[in-house]
């Protein structure tokens, strides 16, 4: 099924990292913020050496979609963000 | 209002350009014109300043996990410090947030070494505080 999708490019992939993490960068709770930047660069440094172009576009979509729901999850959490922020943000 | 008055009146006192910067606080836009009195090289982006640069290769050094000892000027490429292209972009996203500018896709993919980052930070600066 995946056969007809052409594989991402080098770049393609480098605006989605980069995509994935601004969006992280929008989440008011520090916490989840935190998490989805760790979790974009653990994903895409695991999958660094992927040669098989199913693969490689498997993974490419699912952060595609991934990166679907963090945007949809910013703006829901953002509707709803305490006014208290996180002991790690408070600067020393 | 009243505090709006009473912060331009010690503003009166204290700067030269006095006059023009009395408007410009009037007016909710600020020019970048007060920098013609005092240094007028900031229309010419030919360099970026020293702490500019400090700070790319202090990024670039934490994100890359070097040793203190490693050299980091201005003329290193990232590649040459063994960042692949993973490392650049977590460290123009690091550059972004460090300075608070965003950076262009088509930009950040020619950034190659550190005087090139901090240049397009000085521009885009600047760009931020004439807009």
């Amino acid at each position: 099924m995946a056969s007809g999708v052409l594989t991402p490019t080098r770049s393609e992939v480098l605006s989605l990292l980069r995509s994935l993490l601004r969006t992280a960068g929008d989440f008011s709770d520090y916490n989840i913020r935190e998490y989805a930047k760790r979790r974009t660069i653990d994903g895409f440094r695991q999958n660094r050496h992927l040669s098989d172009p199913s693969t490689i576009s498997a993974a490419f979509s699912e952060a595609k979609s991934q990166l679907e729901i963090a945007k949809r999850q910013a703006i829901v959490y953002n509707l709803y963000a305490p006014k208290a922020k996180s002991v790690m943000e408070i600067k020393q | 209002m009243a505090t709006i008055s009473a912060t331009s009146a010690t503003f009166r006192s204290s700067l030269k350009p006095s006059t023009k910067i009395n408007e410009m606080i009037g007016k909710t836009s600020v020019t970048v014109s007060w920098a013609k009195n005092g240094f007028p090289c900031f229309r010419v982006s030919c360099a970026a300043k020293p702490e500019t640069v400090q700070k790319v290769c202090e990024i670039v050094r934490k994100q890359l996990a070097l040793p203190a000892e490693s050299e980091v000027t201005p003329e290193s490429k990232f590649s040459a410090l063994g960042a692949d292209s993973l490392d650049t972009v977590e460290i123009v996203m690091g550059l972004e947030e460090e300075f608070g500018i965003s950076v262009e896709e088509e930009s950040s993919e020619n950034i190659t070494t550190v005087q090139e980052a901090a240049d397009l930070i000085e521009k885009l600066v600047q760009k931020k505080v004439e807009a």
